[in-house]
């Protein structure tokens, strides 16, 4: 089901008999045809557990599933929208980041301890991210928002990308991420740079920066 | 990286967009109404005037036929150039060849005397008939869609040459049991995606890019008369109970169920 970008801010999502959507709750913009909005109580897929853990996590923001024959246009907020393709591969994404997703792709939670430890929490926290992200695995398109434009940088093992964790959005590939930080005696008196944090990626995928520092 | 372009009088463009946000009027001896607030900038000698004096009035009864709200707008004369905006919202202009268009009163900048604006029956929405030049803004780039489509109320710029704007309610989805709890308590996601606008026969939709509305523009209250929508003259549609629809087998007041 391919999403076709209309302008930096509105997507095109085809859907066909027998197939399946989440879309975040009131991002739908306009139809065509026969489709039905069913708003998802889980606030994705898996069942009771996979909901209880969303809940747990802090990572379930209200979906729909989407399901019909026909055309759904999709924007949110004003904010620029990100088609990513995944090809077999893992992104990770905030929840409230995320504007609509196939249904076929594989939903889950990660603990953001497990990458790293103690400094994947302080990570988490830097970022905005929390304690726990959205993955989602498999084949399928994802479109996701940013504040401002977005634009994605490819990670490959010779060259890590340091990011600022504000401007982060999302990540997906084989990519180890740590945070560096530069704290001196001169933030500590309050004469930084203010850019005393950055995230480390490196590996091989690509990183999804926007062009804003403000959160969602 | 684009360097900071700077416009002097001779670059400025006709009638066209210095950027997506801004607008330039090129005023010849014509005239231009637009809303109060809208113009940032003016070369030339432009004189606004609002609505409502003697020298305009000939003005008015050609192309302004909604009274009520006269003191918004304004009208600019003169020779010059003239930028409008709107709060950075995306402003595009729209050539319209004899024909008619609706558009929500808050979108709408300026307009070209040619044109004929008169309040739309829809309250809250203004309609623009005839041939001439008009500006408009909206949260992000306009989207224009052929109609069979249904569209979210707060995506709704406006239609043209549409015959039936009308209401379309999801009733699988509101009705039933599960209906009944969500309107109830609100749990399971009472709010969603359950009203739309459907349009139907030929024309064109126009959508904005998100559902961030823009502050509505007061249209003036029509006057209460039975039959006319939105006056709350006499005739009182019957169990109207604010917003929410009576859904088929909901319960009614007492009054409707004994058919007093």
């Amino acid at each position: 089901m391919p999403f076709r970008e209309i302008n930096s801010r509105m997507v095109e999502a085809t859907i066909a008999p027998g197939q399946k959507m989440f879309s975040q709750r009131g991002a739908m913009l306009a139809y065509k045809g026969d489709v039905g909005f069913t708003p998802n109580m889980a606030g994705g897929q898996g069942g009771l557990a996979s909901m209880i853990g969303r809940r747990v996590a802090n990572e379930a923001t209200p979906l729909m599933t989407v399901e019909g024959n026909g055309t759904v246009m999709f924007g949110h907020g004003g904010h620029h929208i990100q088609v990513i393709q995944l090809t077999g591969d893992t992104l990770y994404v905030e929840a409230d980041r995320l504007l609509a997703f196939d249904g076929t792709l594989q939903q889950g939670t990660m603990f953001m301890g497990s990458q790293g430890g103690v400094m994947g929490m302080v990570r988490g926290q830097v970022t905005g991210q929390g304690l726990f992200t959205t993955t989602l695995k498999g084949h399928g398109a994802v479109a996701v928002m940013a504040h401002g434009g977005v634009l994605e940088l490819p990670i490959t093992p010779a060259r890590p990308v340091h990011v600022d964790p504000q401007a982060y959005v999302a990540h997906h590939g084989d990519v180890r991420n740590k945070l560096s930080t530069a704290l001196g005696w001169r933030d500590m008196v309050g004469r930084g740079s203010g850019e005393a944090f950055q995230l480390e990626l490196s590996g091989s995928g690509a990183v999804y920066v926007q062009a804003s520092e403000e959160k969602l | 990286m684009s360097t900071a372009v700077i416009h002097d009088p001779a670059t400025l463009p006709s009638d066209d967009n210095v950027n997506a946000y801004t607008f330039c009027v090129e005023l010849k001896g014509s005239q231009w109404f637009l809303q109060k607030g809208k113009m940032i900038a003016y070369y030339g000698r432009i004189d606004f005037n609002g609505i409502g004096h003697g020298r305009l009035d000939r003005l008015m009864r050609t192309s302004f036929h909604s009274p009520l709200h006269a003191s918004d707008w304004v009208v600019a004369e003169g020779s010059g150039k003239m930028l409008l905006a709107d709060r950075a919202f995306d402003v595009n202009s729209f050539d319209l060849d004899d024909g008619n268009l609706t558009i929500r009163s808050g979108n709408l900048l300026a307009y070209q005397p040619s044109l004929a604006l008169k309040q739309s029956i829809v309250p809250g929405f203004l309609t623009l008939i005839g041939t001439g030049k008009f500006v408009a803004a909206s949260n992000g780039p306009v989207v224009f869609m052929e109609p069979p489509i249904r569209v979210d109320p707060q995506a709704l710029v406006g239609w043209a040459d549409c015959p039936s704007p009308c209401h379309h309610y999801d009733h699988g989805y509101m009705t039933g049991v599960m209906g009944g709890v969500r309107a109830l308590t609100g749990f399971g996601g009472a709010s969603g995606e359950e009203h739309q606008f459907e349009f139907a026969g030929a024309g064109t939709v126009l959508l904005q890019s998100s559902e961030a509305l823009m502050p509505e523009q007061p249209t003036g209250a029509v006057g209460a008369e039975p039959g006319v929508p939105g006056s709350h003259g006499s005739a009182v549609p019957a169990g109207g109970h604010g917003s929410a629809p009576r859904l088929p087998g909901q319960l009614g007041d007492l009054q409707r169920r004994f058919g007093l």
